[in-house]
């Protein structure tokens, strides 16, 4: 089992959701944050004082799938991500140790 | 024994449960439930051997009940708080006589809350502890020694009540403020606390706690009889304390324990145990939380008046009023009040000239003001409504900085909504998710709070913003009114038309009335374009600004946006957010300042543009499909080009389209318009958008001797770029077919990648029929402009003209890397003055100085070594 978890830009949010649920990804979480990459944030100087913002609002997106699913996954993300401009986001892939559904006690697989 | 008794005790509550769950009897739940409970203790007092051998040996005791059991208010699952009184030693025999009277309830499963004291333990607790000294304030003789009770109650009034009062008080406005700032917060107003929660039946609770401290009440009722409460305020009450009892039972009964707490995954289930049924866009669970907070705000404002108004030791310091005060008002310790019931009927607009004056001077009116404030609301008539001095005074009081103080209790003596109607159906609208706080009424208030108190806040940029608004008011009125239009869908556009109704019935003038109206109908414009669209995109902001028209109503946009989502709930408004609308605001804003809709016309004029556009295409192309070109084309194309051309140009793309799966990729349009008499000549070219396009195409013309006198480039969102050249006198003006001909020609070979422009221009050697004469050249210019846009980096080069020059530029900025969205060419006399709007390869702005610095270098050296060596076409 792995775990992806994707930095995208917040308008992506919807295609990507839609994207990955046509794959028959059962479930994500979501969150706001906010951070930099070579995307900088940056400074506004308005009526002579100087607005600076470093992090740039990006959407968190995590799931965790069994592993077979993990390349579409991959590639319905960037696809529906992707702009072509800086600051479209990262994915990265991690292993999962276990899963566990709190109602009933599944392990694995059968628990995502 | 005491077997029967709780045998009895248990099989009655469960036969007036089963009422309750169908509903029977729920109103009067608390006092059956208390008679219940009553009769079992006194059952037991009957039967119990251990009580009767104390009563014989002369240790008498009393059954007393206290806290909610005391005031005969107990929910399903309350507490039962019972106090077992002795008169001063505890005989060996009360903790028996405890077991056998409160076993028999643990078995049952209540939950107790019990003491054995004597008169003088309960004293030096209620000393202490002014939670025992309220609980005893609402004991209730249930059996026994009725002498003792009384004792109990008149050693509580001397030896406490009497010296603590004013302590006791104080202890409540420190508790209140402690309950404002846990229920007080977002989560807690979704999820009512109906006991301890703003406007719970804690409120209720001290008010009746002070009024028997203060005024020696006994019972509720004394409320109305000792003149604290009018008659129409107690029956109120109770209307609306029954409202929560029920709730609070119901609640009892869903969660099957004690609870206060309404939380979501019970509201639904309430709302239709208690009837309410949804309609049409109007949920019933909405209409429940609706009334409750209704109910709920109602105690608050009572609570909150009598303590402050009611009880002695609360006075301010009378001021010295600045201004003359209007006749019919005056002000008693610190309150305002009307002079008499006749003077309202002289003149009604003292009912809202004393809210002004609450404004102006930050002080309440009193629970009296109130009082009489609501039974004359029915002077607040059409004519009022209608008339200049209302408008004139509501005004006002809009203006001062307490506004928000007088819009409170406008709001809460129901005033608002007499003066302005289009708010009674709105007021109590609740939202059910988790993301509106509060009802719509409320909700306004606090977005015109939020603007108010925006200079004790710390949001620098947008207090700057604001103190600088020439029109406050505009905006405070749109705050006031944007969501008025909640009744159904669409409330953006209905509150704009409704709020232009309520303006002009006040005489505002036109122009504000127009602002306000736009500002509503746009309210939701900045947070949903900045969190749902792609802020990297020209046309997107473009789009943004020309909706918007001007950089005024655009701060007042930022403002409302932001007011507007603070008064919504957590989830509205926080950092994340915030980011994202503070960086559209600003690019927005550039381009109305800087940019394209710079002219404030331009906006009109674009939309002006595309209906003509529909016009002349409705033929060809149906009007949705029509929009979707209209997003494809540049807002610079748009502006720059007349309705007709962008016409003939959507003709030729349509077609080029076509082509290109026909054709593949290298298709492209070619189409030549004379202009005027003199030989000059229009063409427009069209192809498959890719880095150094626009170079072949001025190096082709180049090469057939075309001077060029003016362009202008354009690249379409599909990918096309619509290149448009006004061309000088033609070299040979007889064989024009034949250099069309060859143009074609050679673009055809360009794009298929079989020309080198380059290698064909450096082999020309002989001079155009048009070579110009030699003429002093001026030192070439060129500035790397990074911040105008936010978008492109735009560079302007100014220099000799000469055949080729411009192929030469293009050349030189697709070496470097750089992609040509957008440019202008002019040609003055022997000058050009050329802009070019360009990205780098990834699509982006040049981002390194040391890369602006290059380009600047590499143009000014190509241009200076070509006045060196002159003539090269």
């Amino acid at each position: 089992m792995k775990k992806i978890e994707a930095i995208i830009k917040p308008f992506k949010l919807d295609d990507v959701k839609e994207g990955l649920s046509g794959l028959g990804v059962k479930g994500l979480t979501v969150s706001e944050v906010r951070g930099f990459g070579r995307q900088r944030g940056h400074k506004e100087i308005y009526r002579g004082a100087e607005y600076q913002v470093d992090f740039v609002s990006k959407i968190k997106i995590e799931v965790v799938m069994e592993q077979n699913l993990v390349p579409e996954a991959i590639k319905v993300i960037a696809e529906n991500a992707r702009t072509g401009q800086i600051g479209d986001g990262k994915i990265f892939i991690y292993p999962v140790e276990e899963v566990i559904r709190i109602r009933t006690g599944e392990t694995g697989e059968a628990a995502i | 024994m005491s077997s029967f008794a709780s045998a009895r005790l248990e099989s009655s509550k469960e036969q007036l449960v089963s009422l309750f769950s169908e509903g029977d009897i729920s109103e009067t739940f608390p006092q059956s439930y208390t008679e219940l409970v009553d009769r079992y203790f006194r059952s037991f007092l009957e039967e119990s051997e251990t009580g009767h051998r104390l009563f014989r040996g002369k240790n008498p005791f009393a059954l007393v009940a206290v806290g909610g059991y005391g005031r005969k208010e107990l929910c399903l699952n309350s507490d039962i708080d019972i106090l077992i009184l002795f008169k001063s030693r505890l005989p060996s025999t009360a903790k028996k006589l405890a077991e056998e009277l409160f076993y028999p309830l643990w078995d049952m499963g209540m939950d107790l809350g019990y003491g054995v004291r004597s008169i003088r333990d309960c004293i030096r607790l209620a000393a202490d502890d002014f939670e025992v000294l309220t609980s005893l304030m609402d004991a209730r003789f249930v059996g026994g020694d009725s002498p003792l009770f009384l004792s109990l109650v008149e050693s509580v009034q001397d030896k406490i009540i009497k010296k603590k009062a004013g302590a006791l008080k104080i202890w409540f406005e420190a508790k209140n403020k402690g309950r404002m700032d846990i229920f007080g917060d977002a989560s807690y107003m979704l999820e009512p606390n109906l006991k301890e929660g703003i406007g719970g039946l804690r409120d209720y609770h001290q008010i009746l706690w002070l009024s028997k401290a203060f005024f020696k009440i006994r019972t509720p009722r004394d409320l109305e009889f000792a003149g604290i409460l009018s008659h129409k305020e107690y029956e109120a009450l109770k209307e609306q304390l029954n409202f929560i009892w029920l709730a609070r039972n119901r609640l009892h009964h869903l969660s099957g324990r004690k609870n206060d707490r309404l939380a979501f995954e019970y509201q639904e289930e309430i709302a239709k145990e208690l009837g309410y049924r949804n309609k049409r866009g109007f949920l019933g669970v909405e209409q429940f939380l609706g009334d409750l907070h209704a109910c709920m705000g109602a105690i608050k404002s009572l609570r909150r008046s009598f303590i402050n108004t009611q009880l002695p030791g609360n006075r301010m310091k009378s001021r010295i009023l600045p201004f003359p005060f209007p006749k019919g008002i005056h002000i008693s310790q610190g309150e305002l009040e009307f002079d008499s019931a006749t003077a309202i009927i002289k003149n009604p607009m003292l009912l809202l000239e004393i809210f002004e004056q609450a404004g102006a001077l930050l002080f309440p009116l009193s629970m009296e003001a109130k009082r009489l404030a609501r039974e004359f609301r029915y002077l607040v008539d059409e004519s009022f409504i209608n008339s200049r001095d209302a408008a004139i005074s509501f005004g006002s009081l809009l203006e001062n900085r307490y506004a928000s103080h007088a819009l409170d209790q406008l709001f809460e003596t129901n005033l608002l909504e007499a003066f302005i109607p289009e708010f009674a159906p709105v007021k109590d609208r609740v939202q059910f998710d988790a993301y509106h706080t509060y009802p719509v009424g409320r909700h306004l208030l606090e977005a015109v709070k939020n603007l108010k108190e925006l200079p004790r806040r710390k949001e620098l940029l947008l207090l700057e913003i604001y103190s600088n608004l020439p029109d406050k008011e505009a905006l405070i009125l749109a705050a006031l009114l944007h969501d008025i239009g909640k009744t159904g869908k669409d409330h953006s556009s209905r509150g704009a038309a409704l709020a232009a109704r309520i303006l002009n019935r006040m005489g505002y003038p036109k122009k504000k009335v127009k602002m306000v109206s736009s500002l509503i109908r746009n309210h939701l414009l900045l947070a949903e374009t900045a969190t749902r669209r792609d802020l990297n995109d020209e046309k997107i902001i473009v789009d943004c600004a020309a909706m918007i028209g001007d950089v005024e109503t655009l701060k007042m946009l930022y403002l409302l946006t932001w007011a507007d989502s603070n008064a919504t709930g957590p989830r509205a408004w926080n950092d994340w957010v915030a980011n994202l609308v503070e960086e559209l605001f600003f690019k927005v804003l550039h381009v109305l300042e800087k940019g394209e809709l710079a002219n404030p016309d331009n906006a009109r004029r674009l939309r002006r543009k595309q209906s003509q556009i529909a016009g002349l295409m409705s033929e060809e192309i149906p009007e949705s499909r029509l929009k979707n070109y209209f997003e494809l084309m540049p807002p610079r194309y748009l502006l720059d080009s007349g309705a007709a051309d962008i016409s003939r140009h959507l003709e030729a793309v349509l077609e080029l389209e076509k082509r290109f799966k026909t054709e593949g990729g290298n298709a492209f349009s070619f189409s030549v318009k004379k202009e005027g008499t003199e030989g000059f000549w229009q063409i427009t070219l069209m192809a498959a958008d890719r880095p150094g396009l626009f170079s072949d195409f001025s190096g082709i013309l180049a090469l057939n001797n075309i001077n060029i006198f003016s362009s202008c480039v354009y690249t379409w969102r599909n990918g096309i770029a619509v290149d448009i050249f006004r061309t000088g006198n033609l070299p040979d003006p007889l064989h024009i077919e034949d250099t069309w001909e060859r143009v074609q020609r050679d673009l055809k070979m360009s794009l298929e990648g079989n020309l080198s422009i380059r290698k064909r221009l450096a082999k020309k050697a002989s001079p155009s029929l048009l070579s110009v004469s030699k003429v002093p050249s001026r030192a070439p210019q060129v500035s790397v402009d990074n911040n105008s846009s936010d978008f492109f980096t735009i560079i302007e080069v100014f220099a000799d003209d000469k055949p080729g020059v411009l192929f030469q530029l293009s050349r030189v900025l697709y070496e470097l890397g750089l992609d040509i969205r957008v440019a202008r060419i002019a040609t003055k006399a022997d000058q050009i003055a050329d802009i070019f709007y360009v990205l780098d390869m990834e699509g982006q702005k040049v981002d390194e100085e040391n890369d602006l610095a290059k380009i600047k270098e590499t143009l000014l050296s190509m241009l200076e070594k070509s006045i060196e060596t002159p003539a090269r076409s």
